[in-house]
């Protein structure tokens, strides 16, 4: 089973968040200090690590984010906060984090960049070709086929489906392809994107394929090959 | 405060010092008149009676007894008593018969009281002693002089206890005024403390010092009861704009616990529930959303941002939509790369949106959307126009209000939320938010004069990749 630690003080908060974890076949500890995790993710070899950005005992989460990575643990980190202020954001991400989480947010939101985290590790970077089902897509030239048939897709769509084919069979919610696609940060409560992926989809299922969007309910999308 | 705390008023305090000191000036002045007159009037009868009693200690006795002799018939009411007396103080001659009972400096001016003609009378006298042995004494009646001195020391008096008077007087009356504006003062600010917001601190016709401080009190009391009503405005519209989907939640679950049976139907009541409190979830966050960029803390992470980008980047993420709806929505700038100013990036981009939301959720099918960013006579700004129905002159104000919704559009989804939204980050910018009537459809601007942007700087940030790198730095983690 994928470990996570979870550094979070407020004992609900981790509750939930191993609650959320737990559901989707996380083994989840928790630590409700800085020094506490520190020991423990020196020790231990987490897959990921959920920190807290304020901790109780003088050591905060930036600096126990900062003293692992001198200490040579690459453990993806994603950063929990009550601050949004953009500066406080790339504060945590310069001082090693993978990604930034402002409180409150939803269960799905954590448990699907905690994946992709996860998965951005297992696949490199470096491939010139992303292939899903029969679905196809070159880099390079920035050519999209399914089943061998050209689809023209604008800039955005392509990189739309560009982010979903680089993690296939994951969740991928509304604010993670705001963020990646439109790289501006905030929580879209239009229904725009929908109407984005439904062009999308529209374009990818001509011809009366059978759909490879599925749309996650709540606030996600998950591109599978068709069956 | 009641009347008896009159003596603690400042006014009456004051009033009463500065009579005080008018008093001891004028009793000064009063007493060096007095003193200065008195001394030469003094004087003057004293030069005058050595200057005529000279003469007579120059002359041999017999003679001065026979001048006297004469003199005395020429003075009938003995004005000025005179004689001379031998060295044991007989009488010899003179209109005087017996020396004044004090003893007798010789050569020196004294000061006496002799009854004379029935009653007595103060006199200045002077004596000398003759070479024989022989006493020579002269006076004059002062009565006249002491009747001065008299007037002027009863006038003195009067004029004190008259000015007193006065002065006691109006530090009483100022006092009152002072104690009456200062109980009005207590009772409005007692009935503000108990509620009555409306209440104001009363204020007399003059403009002094405490009326200066009432009016600036007034003027604070105006901004609390604006704020206080705003306040409630906002609590009731949460609370009214909740209860809707609270108690749709309510009626879902109960409905849910009387009907369903099978564990599909559960699923897609719980589904209904988890969308309602999402939905108040949202408008929660959208409130503090307001209330965190309101704050200020936001400008800490400004950058420099490209309207034009930005607005360019709104109009191609709402393109589909509004191609859904049937409305056209275009991009347009007069001045590209000139329209940068310091910012976040994703407030502006939400801001815009949501202008852009609305235009084109209020525009008919077949209607037009335009966004376009300008910069002209030192201006820069984004203006989104629409030929929708428009937003009311009188309502212009109160769109910007939490929770506001114009009548026709209660029907539309929209928490009302937006414009308050927009307003807060304009504000934030330094951005003047306009509503202008488009005929037909409206048009919102947001703009700014730039911040002292010299040429230099303006041609270096004319490159938009610097922008792109900083928006791109900014949102790299996900």
């Amino acid at each position: 089973m994928t470990r996570v630690l979870v550094v979070e003080d407020d004992t609900q908060t981790a509750a939930e968040i191993a609650a959320a974890l737990g559901d989707h076949g996380f083994d989840v500890e928790c630590a409700a200090c800085g020094q506490d995790a520190l020991d423990r993710a020196v020790v231990d070899r987490y897959a990921a690590i959920v920190l807290d950005r304020m901790l109780p005992g003088g050591v905060d989460g930036l600096t126990v984010l900062s003293s692992l990575r001198g200490l040579g643990v690459d453990a993806p980190v994603l950063i929990l906060s009550a601050l949004s202020a953009v500066d406080e954001r790339v504060r945590g991400l310069r001082a090693g984090g993978d990604d930034y989480l402002t409180k409150p947010f939803e269960s799905l939101e954590l448990t699907a960049r905690i994946e992709v985290l996860l998965r951005r590790r297992a696949v490199p970077d470096r491939e010139t070709m992303l292939r899903v089902g029969d679905l196809e897509v070159d880099l390079l030239k920035r050519e999209v086929r399914r089943s061998g048939r050209a689809i023209d897709l604008l800039p955005r769509e392509y990189r739309l489906l560009e982010y979903l084919l680089r993690h296939p069979g994951q969740v991928i919610t509304r604010t993670m392809l705001f963020e990646e696609v439109w790289s501006y940060r905030y929580d879209q409560r239009t229904n725009v994107i929908d109407v984005h992926m439904g062009k999308l989809r529209r374009k990818l299922d001509d011809g009366g394929l059978p759909s490879m969007i599925q749309t996650v309910r709540g606030s996600g999308y998950i591109l599978r090959a068709a069956d | 405060m009641r009347l008896t705390d009159l003596p603690s008023t400042t006014s009456f305090r004051l009033s009463v010092l500065f009579l005080a000191l008018f008093g001891v000036s004028s009793f000064l002045f009063f007493g060096f008149l007095f003193w200065q007159t008195t001394t030469y009037l003094n004087n003057y009868i004293d030069e005058r009676l050595e200057r005529d009693s000279r003469i007579y200690t120059l002359r041999d006795v017999p003679e001065v007894v026979q001048r006297m002799r004469t003199h005395a018939q020429r003075d009938p009411n003995n004005w000025r008593p005179f004689g001379i007396f031998d060295a044991s103080g007989r009488y010899i001659a003179g209109n005087l018969t017996t020396l004044p009972q004090r003893p007798v400096r010789f050569g020196e001016n004294f000061e006496f009281r002799l009854r004379w003609g029935g009653h007595a009378a103060p006199f200045r006298g002077i004596a000398y002693r003759l070479e024989t042995g022989d006493i020579l004494f002269f006076s004059e009646n002062v009565d006249a002089v002491h009747a001065f001195q008299d007037l002027l020391l009863k006038a003195m008096a009067w004029g004190g206890i008259l000015v007193l008077a006065i002065g006691l007087a109006g530090a009483v009356i100022t006092g009152l005024g002072a104690v009456r504006q200062i109980i009005g003062i207590t009772g409005a600010i007692e009935r503000i403390v108990t509620g009555d917001l409306a209440k104001r601190l009363p204020t007399q016709s003059g403009a002094g010092d405490l009326d200066r401080l009432v009016h600036v009190v007034n003027g604070m009391l105006d901004d609390i009861e604006r704020l206080m009503r705003e306040v409630k405005g906002v609590t009731d519209d949460i609370a009214h704009d909740l209860r809707t989907p609270l108690t749709r939640l309510l009626g879902g679950l109960e409905r849910a616990r009387r009907r369903t049976t099978s564990t599909e139907e559960y699923a897609i009541a719980v589904d209904e529930a988890i969308a309602e409190t999402k939905a108040v979830l949202g408008t929660f966050s959208a409130l503090l959303r307001i209330a965190e960029v309101e704050d200020g803390a936001r400008r800490a992470g400004f950058t420099t941002i490209d309207l034009g980008r930005i607005s360019a980047d709104v109009v191609e993420f709402h393109a589909p939509v509004a191609e859904e709806s049937g409305v056209s929505l275009s991009f347009d700038t007069d001045a590209p790369g000139l329209t940068q100013m310091s910012g976040d990036p994703s407030l502006m981009f939400e801001a815009i949106s949501n202008l852009v939301d609305n235009a084109i959720k209020f525009s008919p099918a077949g209607g037009c959307v335009g966004v376009r960013t300008f910069f002209y006579q030192d201006r820069i700004g984004v203006a989104v126009s629409d030929n929708g129905p428009g937003i009311p002159y009188h309502e212009r104000e109160a769109v910007l209000r939490r929770f506001h919704r114009l009548e026709k559009s209660r029907h539309t989804p929209g928490s009302g939320l937006g414009l308050s939204l927009v307003a807060a980050v304009a504000k934030l910018h330094g951005l003047t938010l306009m509503f202008d009537s488009a005929y037909p459809g409206s048009c919102v601007t947001l703009e700014r004069e730039p911040a002292e942007q010299s040429s230099t700087s303006a041609t270096s940030s004319i490159s938009p990749e610097g922008v792109e790198q900083e928006v791109h730095a900014i949102s790299s983690g996900a």
